[in-house]
């Protein structure tokens, strides 16, 4: 729980367990058993089993959230990782085809996404001046346009020996295998993010960059670095999604950038860098998961969940405005 | 230090509304209720109750079972009809229906809904694919979860599902089509086509057929195919694409589009230029009634689509005979399909030897004469 | 005051520089596609990027103050879906009418954006991010699977119509009246003040909530606008229209030398920005490039210009530092 929570909810004494239950990572643990109770109660086949069934598509996507975790915390963005999705995936079908043994596969689909993220990470620090999101919108459209010609007319490619990929997409009893992956990954990151000093830097590049650089910090590494793994990460995305696709197509990925954004913001990630931790992003992601999950059952309109979503975002942000004005309230009283 | 707590309270109190307001409204179809899960799961909510007691009474075979269409996106009046169509012989048949309209025209988004039937213990998903390969291993485990799976509109890799049913034959389509072309360009010029996005699994199968058979057949040497444009199924990109022909190829006679988005763009490119290049493909009525005429006026003499409502019926009737037993979805089945033109429908080989389909009809063309009785109906 | 050289004076100016831009593009495009320049083409270019040229104006007033606004695009089809759908039903037919309707829809969106993000102090992007799916979805909501086509709109088509003047004269207004506004009112100079140093221009007088609450307005307008406007020319309502497309109008905005940090930026090089991004449009099917690799070209040339730009403002920055040392 090291790391500032990221969402300032209520003005309880920095230290003890109250700050921790009253902070927006234990409001979101609330929400998260809240809409648990709610998805049981609206859809009778919520349980635990078709939940975990239905989650390997949507934890092929958690994975992305540390590295964009991290971006977000150094006050960078980057839109351009479901199109590395979409790439890494297709160049792993392709090297599959072409008779490359399961372990080369998994090695291509990682190998691609770490260049693709390299490549944004070189752009980022030698192109300082321009804004992050207008680099990596550039590179959004230039790796799904390397994945369209590569795909030629036919734009699908389907993956023709899935022995690996079923591996990969087996369970552990009720446990999807990519499950224990997400959780690995979270506490690699997460003891990354608050043990080590290269986390520490990035909150103090996220806080203020300039000063970050006089303290001696090598800003433009840590943005490389940063940049190098979530691509790598959206690698491990792709591999993971061709486990519940057995093939990738152009669209393969599209939306997936606003959708971790979305899980990070939720978990109290400020796009302005600086705030927030994994934990929270990690509850979030769950949350949203889990409402998509309950509604889906429930066959409500798929769009108005993107409205129940977009709703939830809104209002999570507001939050500490809304509790500022009615603690000033409070006070005025 | 109590009214601390209202933050959190807020939060909680604020979410658990939003979602107790979404969980009160009506969905677009009635909640899943399979007769495993109505089993398991006695206890639903009441409107569930009240449906499976109106469908016990009717005694048909479809009672009692779950049947479910995944359309290929949100928002499109052709994927409506086709739904349309099949929840209303789903329904009078006395079964439950679940509409899905997945949130993006993507494999991805159908996946999850997808899944989320499987959850549901439905009897029969029919699916309107978004791409051939990527659904393969979600229709596995819907297959392996004893579900009846099967395609409409656009199919998938034949492993994947018991039969297909197919609007129309791929060589009918490709045929009628260049024919047309023939037909408007007077048996020799050039001609293009404005289709979807470079990966629609049936535009490309019938752009190749179109190919195959003006190559195959000298009646059609003096035609020339000069290119293949890809509009993404957007009105902006598909204008682009249709000015770039007609600039690039000024001997150009035909535009063929065969999908919705294209051809309407495209005919309204050519109609506002009064350019004298004609344009066929295939199109909905109701969106090219303004456009369709013979005289110099319009830009399309006649065009060409199938019923989707009548898709959506034969899907569903193939749904219930998978479901019931009726048929397997092999070569030679048989089954009846209420008061539908051509029943009783039977299950024939694909052309390529991969898998199995149930074929519509031909292709239906809609001209000056019958494009205001259609353009009512969708 | 010395006399500047030609050569500096082009070195001087972003706008200049983006002309120069402009200049080599066209020349490029008209020897692989002769004719892209002939009166038909031009006309063609400003419609069909009507939408992207117009909410330019807008974005371009967000990113004055700091902002960013990838909702537009979804107040867009909100707006563009109504305006359909009352037609279809047969409720409105009133051309004027109905783009007033769709400019009020997009007015309070861009209100509602401009509320949160100013009082409620939340990052644009994100607010933004939230709206963008609500808006999208609400038009998904209305529209009920169903379409306004060609033959619902019909009168109202005939106002956006290849050779119809009605969008040509809403750009036109829209530019002069901008260019107007950002250069010489209160109202457009306190955009640049509130962007340039927030704490500088509140001690000054600025209410500079308000001022942020109505660049997202202005926004909202120009987008409902936009989604009339999408409507008449291309005379189809559909929820997932002009889908993707608020990184084009950002992408214009960059190129065109906007600043994503505030304070900079002109009508003029929105204009400029806006253009470049509709030739690229128009020309890459025209000049033969396979229709495969159209959006890899397309990115490759959006990240290229705003490098360009980037090492511009270096050349100019150093310049003017040499200038000042002697």
């Amino acid at each position: 729980m090291a790391g500032k929570s990221g969402r300032a909810i209520s003005a309880a004494p920095k230290d003890g367990l109250r700050s921790r239950i009253l902070s927006w990572e234990g409001a979101l643990v609330l929400i998260f058993l809240a809409v648990q109770i709610f998805g049981v109660s609206i859809s009778p086949n919520y349980n635990f089993t078709n939940v975990l069934r239905e989650m390997p598509k949507y934890l092929a996507e958690i994975f992305m959230l540390f590295g964009m975790a991290c971006i977000l915390i150094l006050g960078d963005i980057d839109i351009s990782v479901g199109s590395i999705v979409c790439l890494s995936a297709t160049m792993a079908c392709f090297a599959g085809n072409a008779g490359a043994p399961f372990p080369v596969v998994v090695l291509v689909c990682l190998g691609i996404g770490l260049l693709c993220g390299m490549v944004n990470g070189f752009l980022a620090i030698k192109l300082q001046e321009l804004p992050t999101m207008i680099i990596t919108l550039g590179t959004q459209i230039i790796f799904r346009g390397i994945a369209e010609v590569t795909l030629k007319s036919g734009g699908s490619v389907s993956m023709e020996d899935v022995a690996g990929l079923m591996q990969m997409g087996k369970k552990l009893g009720p446990f999807p295998l990519s499950l224990f992956f997400v959780v690995l990954t979270a506490v690699i990151f997460s003891v990354l993010l608050n043990r080590t000093v290269f986390g520490r830097e990035l909150y103090a590049v996220g806080a203020n960059k300039t000063a970050a650089y006089y303290a001696g910090i090598e800003v433009q590494k840590d943005r490389f670095i940063c940049y190098s793994l979530l691509g790598g990460l959206a690698g491990v995305c792709g591999i993971f999604l061709l486990a519940s696709l057995y093939g990738a197509n152009t669209t393969t990925g599209s939306g997936f950038e606003m959708e971790v954004i979305a899980m990070c913001v939720f978990g109290g990630i400020a796009t302005t860098g600086g705030k927030g931790n994994l934990t929270g992003a990690f509850i979030a992601a769950f949350v949203i998961v889990c409402i998509r999950i309950a509604l889906g059952q429930r066959n409500i309109n798929t769009q108005l969940i993107l409205v129940i979503i977009g709703a939830m975002l809104i209002i999570s942000v507001l939050l500490p405005t809304i509790s500022n004005g009615l603690r000033a309230k409070k006070q005025k009283r | 230090m109590k009214k601390k707590l209202i933050s959190v309270l807020v939060s909680a109190g604020m979410i658990a509304a939003l979602l107790a307001g979404c969980g009160s409204s009506t969905p677009e179809s009635s909640p899943a209720s399979s007769g495993a899960a109505a089993a398991a799961e006695p206890a639903e909510s009441a409107d569930t109750a009240a449906t499976d007691g109106a469908a016990e009474t009717s005694g048909s075979g479809a009672a009692g079972h779950t049947y479910a269409i995944v359309t290929k996106a949100a928002g499109n009046p052709y994927m409506e009809r086709m739904s349309s169509g099949f929840q209303g012989v789903i329904e009078a048949a006395g079964g439950t229906c679940i509409v899905q309209n997945p949130e993006a025209a993507t494999a991805d988004a159908q996946i999850s809904v997808i899944q989320s039937l499987i959850s549901q213990g439905v009897d029969s998903i029919a699916v309107a694919a978004n791409d051939a390969n990527a659904l393969t291993a979600a229709l596995t485990e819907a297959k392996d979860a004893g579900i009846q799976v099967l395609t409409l509109d656009s199919d998938v890799n034949a492993a994947a599902r018991r039969t297909f049913c197919n609007q129309a034959g791929i060589q009918e389509v490709g045929q009628a089509l260049i024919d047309a072309v023939y037909d408007l360009t007077g048996g020799k010029g050039q001609y293009a086509i404005l289709s979807a996005t470079s990966q629609a699994t049936n535009q490309n199968a019938w752009i190749d057929a179109m190919k195959t058979i003006a190559e195959n057949d000298d009646k059609y040497s003096g035609l020339e195919l000069v290119e293949v444009a890809y509009g993404d199924d957007e009105p902006q990109k598909s204008t682009d694409q249709t000015q770039a022909l007609l600039q690039n190829y000024p001997e150009l006679k035909v535009i063929c589009a065969p999908t919705t988005v294209g051809i309407s763009a495209a005919a309204k490119v050519l109609q506002d230029q009064k350019s004298s290049v004609k344009l066929t493909g295939l199109g909905l009525p109701s969106e090219m009634a303004e456009y369709i005429g013979s005289d110099g006026a319009h830009s399309c003499p006649y065009m060409f689509l199938w019923n989707p409502i009548d898709l959506g019926k034969l899907a569903a009737y193939t749904s219930i005979a998978l479901v019931d037993g009726t048929i397997t979805g092999k070569a030679g089945d048989s089954f009846e399909a209420g008061d539908m033109e051509n029943s009783p429908y039977t299950v024939t080989d694909m052309s390529d030897g991969t898998g199995t389909e149930i074929i519509l009809g031909p292709p239906f063309r809609f001209d000056p004469d019958n494009i205001a009785e259609w353009a009512e109906v969708y | 005051m010395n006399k500047k050289s030609f050569w500096k004076k082009i070195t001087d100016s972003r706008d200049a520089s983006l002309v120069l831009v402009l200049i080599v593009l066209l020349a490029v495009i008209e020897i692989l596609s002769p004719s892209f320049l002939s009166f038909n083409n031009v006309r063609q270019i400003f419609l069909n990027n009507a939408l992207t040229l117009l909410m330019a104006l807008g974005m371009l007033c967000v990113m004055l103050t700091g902002g960013i606004d990838i909702s537009i695009t979804s107040i867009l089809a909100f707006a563009g879906m109504t305006v359909g759908l009352l037609q279809k039903y047969d409720v409105l037919h009133n051309t004027l009418l109905l783009f007033v309707i769709g400019a009020a829809i997009g007015l309070c969106c861009g209100m509602l954006n401009g509320i949160v993000i100013a009082k409620g102090k939340v990052a644009p992007i994100i607010c933004t991010m939230g709206f963008m799916y609500i808006w999208r979805g609400m038009a998904y909501v209305i529209s009920n699977n169903a379409w306004a086509s060609g033959k619902d709109v019909s009168g109202f088509s005939d106002f956006g119509k290849d050779g119809a003047a009605g969008p040509y004269l809403i750009l036109l207004a829209a530019y002069i009246l901008f260019f107007i506004v950002m250069r010489w009112t209160r109202f457009g100079r306190r955009f640049y003040a509130v962007g340039s140093n927030k704490e500088a221009a509140r001690i000054s007088g600025i209410n500079v909530a308000r001022t942020i609450a109505a660049a997202y307005a202005v926004m909202g307008l120009l987008a409902g606008i936009s989604g009339a406007l999408s409507v008449s020319i291309y005379a189809s309502a559909q929820p997932n229209m002009q889908y993707g497309k608020e990184m084009d109008v950002i992408a214009a905005c960059v190129i065109g030398g906007i600043s994503m940090n505030g304070g900079r930026g002109s009508v003029a090089g929105t204009f400029l920005g806006a253009m470049i991004i509709a030739i690229i449009a128009k020309a890459l099917p025209l000049v033969g490039i396979d229709a495969i690799t159209q959006n890899l070209v397309k990115g490759i040339i959006i990240l290229a210009v705003v490098s360009l730009n980037v090492f511009t403002q270096r050349a100019i920055n150093r310049q003017n530092l040499g200038r000042r040392e002697i």
